[in-house]
């Protein structure tokens, strides 16, 4: 529409049309060129210094007198041992978030459906976000009290004589991802229930006297009409997680982990910290952070296209 | 039909149903402790002599009451500093934050506006795209922001997320309220700050609180960009507790000259720095939850 009526009106008058509609908008381009030019600076200049993966970057030098290094930094991260460590952590992190992590809440969400005094299940359900809403810094604080040496757990353990002496519970290799994962599920089981626990609720009801009739036990109208109900909303969510496959999060490793369960903990993130920020080398960080981020996206999008095809569920 | 009290006619269930409820309502009892307990448990060290409680055997109510944790980190600890700069960060980062995102919400919803979509587009795409850590740190020692009070506030003036937030809500809101006005001839600050913002009360408390979160929790840019520790928050004078070193050598030095606080202990001050930590937000979650509740089914709704 725009277009035909241009054709029409003369240039000149294009022109003062173009500065009058300026003059009208002013405080709303003032407004946006001041964010505008916030967003350039804080987004956008990052993005542009993805560059510095692919130059020898010193700090205080400029960008002019950098030399181009290619690809050297990636190659570099591929050979080393590191590599394979991070590969292997990151994976078995995500494969626990993405499985017994996944299927916590969505448990969480049946089991608190089934509850029918309704205050009960309120303050259940407001107990259980509690550890949503406090930092990292003070779950790992809680821990470091639980399972510390003179613990309360290990007291508990050692009163009930099920072990004879003290297990380093955080310093131990072995235990880290399973004591990660607990600590992940106890932090967000009940936020996350949340979006299951709205999908139940919209799940129409006289499917329930239908299956009630039809001789469904309390079992299957879970089975066969809840969690139906409720496909959509896993799909979506699991889409979600492996989109987010690369982003096990760092605040855990970086709070509760130690130098006996580096090996285990290490994933991109700790690593790009502890190489750029930690020892300076930039530019090295920058390739691995790089790596990790376009890995993500390309997951993003192919899991996105996969749903799409398979469900017609899209995320963006 | 829809059962108005209680159990609705097809929940009413046999034996097995019977033994299933006492299963259920005995996991979530025990759910309850397992999300609380740990809570408490900090709470009754925190208020228990340290040396007490090393001997151990203390789970459910303090043996030696004592509040010196508490007097020890607010008098030898930098605590008192902690808690000022952490009420500076929140109250300052969660004004900027929240005025800007709304004012900015406002500017891409006005009809009409040539440039509405422009500002959408870019920063949408700041959900999905960022530099990454290290450019982005990079970005701020350039900048000079490390060790400032400017880092808290100036690089989250705008949060893409909280932005389309509001401007749902305002897209909601009937045209004819700003139509009217700009015909009266009322600017479009005048229009934001006496007609749209007085309306978005509801989803502009939302913002606060889920912001005001936020900034209470953070502590890795804290690490990051204020090294020196000049603006320490709270969080990160629990993580340096955390990290132990501090905290004994300082606790070792000053046992040498107070006698009276023989009885602390790292963990005893630990329990009362998380604690003094934890309470504010203890204390409010359970009123702001609903806010944070529609927080995500319209961010749900938007994505």
């Amino acid at each position: 529409m725009q277009s035909t009526g241009s054709m029409i009106v003369p240039k000149k008058l294009k022109s003062r049309r173009f500065i009058r509609r300026l003059k009208r908008e002013k405080t709303l381009w003032l407004i946006s060129g001041v964010a505008l030019a916030w967003l350039f600076i804080f987004a956008y200049v990052p993005m542009l210094g993805i560059v510095t993966a692919f130059f020898n970057y010193i700090p205080g030098r400029s960008f002019a007198d950098l030399d181009f290094v290619g690809l050297r930094y990636f190659r570099e991260f591929f050979s080393l041992p590191d590599f394979m460590q991070i590969l292997r952590n990151t994976l078995v992190i995500s494969g626990l978030n993405l499985s017994v992590g996944f299927a916590a809440p969505i448990i969480f969400a049946l089991l608190l459906n089934e509850i029918v005094i309704r205050p009960f299940k309120r303050v259940v359900q407001t107990v259980s976000y509690l550890p949503y809403f406090v930092s990292w810094v003070v779950v790992a604080s809680i821990m470091f009290t639980l399972l510390s040496a003179n613990g309360t757990i290990n007291e508990v353990l050692i009163s009930l004589g099920l072990i004879d002496s003290v297990i380093p519970f955080l310093n131990r290799p072995s235990m880290f991802w399973g004591i990660m994962i607990i600590a992940n599920i106890w932090k967000n089981v009940g936020w996350t229930a949340i979006i299951y626990l709205s999908a139940i609720a919209g799940v129409d009801q006289e499917l329930y006297q239908a299956g009630a009739v039809d001789g469904l036990g309390r079992l299957g109208r879970v089975w066969h009409i809840t969690l139906p109900g409720i496909r959509p909303t896993i799909i979506l969510l699991f889409i979600l997680g492996i989109g987010n496959l690369l982003n096990t999060g760092f605040e855990y490793q970086l709070l509760v982990g130690t130098p006996m369960t580096r090996d285990v903990y290490e994933v991109v993130d700790t690593y790009v910290f502890r190489y750029g920020i930690g020892l300076g080398r930039y530019s090295f960080a920058v390739a691995v952070g790089l790596l990790k981020s376009v890995i993500g996206f390309s997951l993003v999008i192919g899991t996105n296209y996969i749903s799409k095809k398979l469900s017609d569920i899209s995320i963006i | 039909m829809k059962a108005k009290h209680g159990v609705a006619p097809y929940m009413r269930n046999g034996t097995g149903g019977k033994i299933f409820n006492v299963f259920l309502y005995v996991f979530m009892a025990a759910f309850m402790f397992v999300m609380i307990y740990p809570f408490w448990n900090q709470l009754i060290i925190s208020l228990n002599e340290g040396t007490d409680t090393m001997m151990g055997g203390l789970y459910f109510w303090p043996r030696k009451w004592t509040l010196q944790n508490y007097e020890y980190m607010f008098t030898r600890g930098n605590l008192a500093r902690g808690v000022v700069n952490t009420f500076l960060r929140v109250g300052v980062g969660t004004a900027t934050c929240v005025f800007c995102s709304g004012l900015l919400a406002y500017v891409t919803t006005v009809r009409g506006f040539s440039g509405r979509r422009l500002i959408r587009v870019l920063f949408i795409a700041t959900m999905y795209f960022s530099g990454g850590m290290i450019p982005y740190y990079l970005l701020i020692v350039n900048l000079g922001l490390t060790n400032t009070f400017t880092v808290y506030w100036l690089p989250n003036l705008v949060d893409a997320f909280y932005m389309l937030l509001i401007a749902s809500y305002i897209y909601g809101l009937p045209e004819s309220l700003t139509e009217s006005a700009r015909i009266d001839g009322a600017g479009d600050f005048r229009i934001y700050f006496r007609i749209i913002l007085p309306l978005c009360k509801p989803v502009i408390a939302a913002v606060c609180i889920m912001v005001a979160v936020k900034h209470w929790n953070s502590w890795f840019d804290v690490i990051i960009y204020n090294p020196r520790g000049n603006w320490d928050t709270l969080q990160v004078i629990l993580r340096r507790i955390l990290l132990e070193r501090e905290a004994a050598s300082r606790l070792a030095n000053d046992q040498q000259i107070m006698e009276a606080m023989r009885r602390l202990t790292t963990n005893s001050i630990r329990a009362a720095t998380t604690m003094i930590v934890t309470i504010p937000i203890i204390c409010v979650y359970p009123f702001f939850q609903k806010y944070f509740i529609s927080g995500i089914t319209i961010g749900a709704v938007k994505e």
